[in-house]
């Protein structure tokens, strides 16, 4: 077993790195190296007890069974940039970045923190990072642009923040699923999640945004693109009410409000934008820049998806979550800051139940506490989104600030003192766990 | 049950999109990276999966 | 010249893409209509729906078959729920045997073999899981879907972006709305899964139901494993039945039902209902993350090196070696608890007996097989054929 897992795996790696080499895209040279995979463990499969032989007519199914992995994920990703990209077209998104630079231009430090509160609440709400970038990363991009922060620096503060509003409660994915897959009620971890989000986006924000220039009001005014001439501060302001109005209805009278899920939620306020700008809106062009703009990160979702099929039917899957969990305690904690990242840039959400919950239940065994426990890497998590072969998050931020930029000797490296003050944090959680059981009440 | 109707629309209009891009990009690398995509889309539309 | 080069490459690519969603399309469509065959055995006296307690499901995809074995005699009522979670075979292949075999000679026994049968209707995406599993049996091979955790997202969707248990309030993952243990005690215009859930509340009155009893199996990382958790209503019996099991047949625990984890049905069917309810867990290999091969024989062998490795690093709550967890093994267990159950029941409940009979015990399963105890459908008068 040990064997075989280790030749699928060993396979991935090498036809990932060879379709590298020949120029194919990060997407492609993944679907390559899931499809390798997939044909290797049919191909080198010892026959198994009761089944004997590898079933050729199930390699279809296991690739879109593969496909359907983050459907519902692509699907958020999808309405949420379209909401977004009809606003921006309609001119609103230039009307609020406007009116936020207008009212806090003398107050650098309050300017700060309110747009640290704006970048916290998509991802609070919703449990995605990419959604936070989507809905109001390229708002917060602009204002801070206009506050004299350097063009990497602001790519980097839009991806911790919106990295830890998917940290923070009350919507935590990897909390949430490795609660669920340890069969721990998700209850308690309003506090720790909230404690460890918050500080990591204000140490983002304070620390790479703080150096700047002050805004001269004018020259802003005449240099930010002007909206249309039918824009009306409702216009902008009705779409965000309705949409975070369904979902406050959901969370407020759950059993009275019909389920319409966060896909459909963004369709609505898409379409009031639509109606409250009525025939000046290039609709058909817009869902397919949408569609085209968000082709790798829906691309990735997808063929990560298959790729994380064939690495659980050929044993590679578990082979790395064993590798992992069988590690000393100490080593697993000196490692956790590398190991979560990672794999998270590996696998997405998918980390939650491989890794997570054997790590939960590790730490429940040995005595620490649980609660703290995951909330310290459900924080960890999400800073990997820059991480290789995925790297959605991070993706995500350059596409939406059009970041030029160096992606790894720029971005990556300007988010490196964020992310490890992040990063030391949540490992301080997870290692203090059992001292930190009082955060245990929200 | 409305809503469930509302996400097939929601999946066909994405759908639609994604054949019409993939039919006019030139990159081949895009193209069956959004045939990849199509495949979910596609065995949903028809309650496949 | 260049538009034919990039319009050939994208023809192929077109070519297998089709091909693929041709293949796979035909592999869900066998799995997702597949009716596994049921032989009325001669302890049943009905067969009714979820459909018949509450009508919204009536034809609908959780309208699961509800098998009464009623002896006619007064006397308790247990419900058995098979496959809660479908992939967790064991337990829909107990229901089936005890469909098939038991006779019931005071009181009545309620028996559903697909608790959430949309869940039986999908693998799940990402996991490998294999679409089929396949049981021997004296007259041929008997054929069953592996389904999933949760109902198909064919029949349910969307999943809200937070899931909020109802009465509780609690939050839950957004996929629990779909789990059938997670959605107790149910709502009337609620998810599939809260509907369910709900039906059998009503059927639960409708019937007299004293106690259920509801099968599962579990990964042996986790550590509600090999044991009976009991609704502090039904402390007694699942005291009673895991000593004695211990001592005459195999290991097997006892839990107090948490109060403060909601949505299971230990908990809420006990404290909505007057029926207290028991959950029974087996250990299934299977379902462990550091699991190797994923597929059929991991299933019904319950044989993994991987997980045995963690074993040797006292990662596991129950033990496992070469021999593995076996399917025989596991729904041995199952009847044997279920059997013990009734005696504790009738035990402690003199006016309200329940008395079942033809069912194998443990050592009865591990020794002839599962298929054993299935009847052959093509020998079976069509009308004692039901399916599922």
């Amino acid at each position: 077993m040990y064997i075989h897992a280790g030749i699928v795996l060993g396979v991935i790696v090498l036809v990932f790195a060879l379709a590298r080499f020949l120029k194919l895209s990060t997407e492609l040279a993944m679907l390559g190296a899931a499809l390798a995979g997939l044909i290797v463990h049919g191909l080198v499969v010892p026959s198994r007890e009761l089944v004997g032989a590898f079933a050729w007519f199930e390699v279809p199914r296991h690739i879109v069974d593969g496909a359907f992995t983050y459907f519902d994920v692509v699907l958020i990703f999808l309405t949420a940039t379209l909401f977004m990209n009809l606003l921006k077209d309609a001119g609103g998104v230039a009307y609020i970045v406007r009116g936020i630079v207008r009212r806090f231009h003398r107050h650098r430090a309050l300017a700060l923190l309110f747009l640290t509160v704006v970048m916290l609440i998509p991802g609070a709400l919703t449990g995605s990072g990419t959604v936070t970038v989507l809905v109001v990363g390229a708002l917060v991009g602009t204002v801070l642009t206009y506050m004299g922060v350097s063009e990497v620096r602001v790519t980097a503060i839009v991806f911790m923040c919106a990295a830890m509003s998917a940290a923070a409660p009350p919507i935590n994915l990897w909390a949430m699923m490795a609660a669920a897959g340890s069969n721990m009620p998700y209850v308690g971890f309003f506090l720790p999640l909230g404690v460890l989000s918050v500080l990591g986006a204000l140490f983002s924000m304070f620390y790479l945004g703080w150096r700047g220039t002050p805004i001269d009001l004018e020259q802003i005014m005449t240099e930010l693109p002007k909206p249309p001439r039918g824009m009306r501060w409702w216009k902008v302001v009705v779409p965000f009410v309705v949409l975070f109005g369904l979902i406050a209805a959901g969370r407020v009278w759950p059993w009275a409000m019909p389920v319409l899920g966060l896909p459909l939620m963004f369709m609505i306020a898409a379409a009031i934008v639509v109606l409250t700008n009525l025939g000046q809106l290039k609709l058909i062009k817009v869902i397919s820049d949408t569609v085209e703009q968000l082709l790798p990160l829906v691309g990735v979702m997808v063929v990560v998806g298959i790729l994380v099929q064939v690495m659980a039917l050929s044993g590679a899957r578990g082979l790395i979550s064993l590798s992992i969990v069988t590690m000393p305690l100490v080593a697993i904690f000196a490692t956790l800051f590398i190991i979560l990242p990672v794999s998270e840039g590996l696998i997405q959400y998918a980390v939650a139940p491989l890794i997570g919950v054997p790590l939960i239940l590790l730490f429940n065994m040995k005595g620490f506490n649980p609660i703290i426990a995951l909330a310290g890497m459900a924080a960890m998590w999400p800073v990997g989104d820059m991480l290789p072969p995925t790297s959605v998050v991070g993706r995500a931020t350059v596409m939406i600030l059009g970041f030029k930029g160096r992606y790894y000797s720029g971005f990556a490296k300007t988010c490196l003192v964020p992310a490890a003050f992040v990063l030391l944090l949540g490992s301080l959680f997870v290692v203090f766990s059992s001292r930190l059981g009082f955060l245990v009440g929200g | 049950m409305a809503v469930m109707v509302l996400y097939y629309v929601i999946t066909a209009l994405f759908t639609v999109i994604l054949v019409r891009n993939f039919i006019k990009t030139r990159d081949v690398q895009k193209g069956i990276l959004y045939l990849a995509v199509l495949m979910p889309f596609v065995l949903r539309l028809f309650r496949l999966k | 010249m260049r538009l034919n080069k990039e319009w050939t490459i994208k023809g192929i690519a077109m070519a297998v893409t089709g091909t693929i969603l041709v293949l796979a399309g035909i592999a869900f469509a066998q799995h997702r209509n597949f009716k596994e065959e049921v032989v009325l055995g001669p302890g049943v006296t009905t067969v009714r729906t979820l459909g018949d307690y509450f009508a919204p499901l009536k034809g609908g995809p959780n309208d699961a078959n509800v098998f009464i074995l009623d002896s006619g005699e007064p006397g308790g009522t247990m419900l058995v729920l098979g496959a809660s979670h479908p992939e967790e075979p064991a337990t829909s292949l107990t229901a089936h045997l005890l469909v098939e075999n038991a006779t019931v000679e005071q009181g009545k026994l309620i028996v559903v073999i697909h608790s959430n049968p949309s869940a039986s209707t999908v693998t799940r995406p990402g996991d490998a899981y294999p679409r089929f599993f396949h049981i021997e049996t004296d007259w041929g091979i008997k054929k069953f879907r592996m389904g999933d955790r949760w109902a198909n997202p064919l029949d349910s969707w969307p999943d809200p972006e937070t899931y909020v248990h109802f009465p509780s309030g609690q939050l839950l993952a957004y996929m629990d709305v779909r789990n059938l243990n997670r959605t107790w005690p149910g709502r009337s215009n609620g998810s599939l899964a809260e509907q369910t859930c709900y039906a059998f509340m009503r059927l639960i009155e409708a019937e007299g139901v004293d106690i259920v009893i509801d099968l599962h199996e579990a990964e042996l990382e986790y550590p509600i494993i090999g044991t009976i958790v009991a609704h502090q209503k039904a402390l007694r019996i699942a005291a009673m039945a895991s000593m004695t099991l211990t001592a005459e047949e195999f290991r097997i625990g006892m839990e107090i039902s948490p109060l403060a984890l909601h949505g299971l049905s230990h908990r809420e069917i006990g404290d909505h209902s007057n029926a207290p309810a028991l959950l029974a867990e087996t250990p299934q290999p299977f379902l462990d993350r550091v699991r190797g091969i994923t597929d059929e024989s991991l299933l019904l062998t319950g044989k993994d090196e991987f997980v045995m490795k963690a074993g040797e690093f006292g990662l596991l709550y129950w033990p496992i070696d070469e021999s593995g967890w076996p399917i025989d093994a596991r729904v041995g267990r199952h009847c044997s608890t279920v059997l013990k159950i009734a005696e504790f029941w009738t035990l402690f409940n003199r006016s309200k007996p329940l008395v079942v009979t033809s069912v194998p015990r443990y050592a009865d399963v591990v020794a002839n097989g599962t298929g054993y105890f299935f009847q052959d459908p093509a020998t079976a008068s069509a009308s004692k054929v039901v399916y599922e």
